[in-house]
């Protein structure tokens, strides 16, 4: 029978790779009768979903607040105003 | 197209996506800027607003890579014992848990729409140890597989999916200390 550590690691590589059929089968079985193992995995893949959509298109949120601070600002600004004029003069 | 436009027009919105992967403020400030030199030298041509940023936004993603590419460094024996405790804070010498987790009474997904759990996520992401982070970042935020990560952070499968498990461990730990665990329904 395997532990509830064990069961918690292949929980987390299920998620990485397919697991073979009799490991997933035993999976299935451990988490019938563990009330914790369920939470856990409840939490982990309530996790998964909130991860795969955090910064990109599907997130529900954004905090706009949060903005580039002004001196870093103007030194990317500077950057980028140098590298545009070194290419349209090499372009010449 | 006008280069020069893109830091007022898509500077902030790139910082903090930057922000959400990266160590700290000065890393994410370094990615916005390779972001912007490398799209220089792309030299596209966009109709609208929202394909520059889908463009752009790609470009970081690339660079990211580049940037774990670069820091990343075979995992060392060291590195892997060290990530061992949070295990054995959860589990006993049985295997068994120490305690059962806290039910959560908001949904993370959810939670992404408030400013507070948003600054907790981004502090807990950033706390994670150097090599676990990488490899969540790439793996849970980015959504690049197990071959590709095997290949970029030049480790084992196997010591991949123990990295990633650990790694996923501190970070619903330190999500439910600082945010979940605080957030009881008053009965």
């Amino acid at each position: 029978m395997r532990s509830c550590r064990d069961v918690a690691r292949l929980l987390s590589e299920s998620l990485d790779h397919t697991l073979p059929w009799h490991v997933r089968l035993g999976l299935r079985m451990h988490l019938a009768m563990c009330g914790i193992c369920r939470v856990s995995r409840r939490q982990t893949l309530a996790l998964r979903k909130a991860f795969r959509c955090y910064g990109r298109e599907d997130d529900p949120g954004e905090d706009t607040s949060v903005e580039l601070p002004p001196e870093a600002r103007e030194r990317i600004r500077q950057r980028v105003r140098e590298a545009a004029q070194r290419d349209r003069s090499a372009s010449r | 197209m006008d280069p020069e436009r893109w830091v007022d027009d898509h500077g902030d919105m790139l910082y903090r996506y930057a922000l959400s992967r990266v160590h700290d403020d000065a890393a994410a400030q370094d990615l916005v800027q390779e972001t912007f030199l490398a799209a220089l030298k792309g030299g596209q041509q966009f109709a609208g607003r929202s394909t520059e940023r889908t463009w752009l936004t790609g470009i970081l993603r690339h660079k990211l890579v580049d940037l774990v590419r670069k820091e990343s460094r075979q995992q060392s024996v060291e590195d892997m014992e060290a990530t061992l405790a949070v295990e054995d804070e959860l589990f006993d010498t049985g295997g068994r848990w120490r305690s059962r987790p806290p039910e959560w009474e908001t949904d993370p997904f959810e939670a992404l729409k408030n400013k507070e759990f948003r600054a907790v996520l981004q502090h807990c992401v950033q706390a994670l140890p150097d090599g676990g982070r990488e490899a969540f970042v790439l793996r849970e935020l980015e959504g690049f597989d197990t071959d590709f990560l095997c290949k970029e952070l030049d480790v084992s499968a196997t010591n991949l999916w123990v990295i990633l498990h650990r790694a996923r461990l501190m970070l619903r730990a330190c999500l439910s200390a600082n945010w979940f665990e605080q957030r009881k329904v008053s009965s």
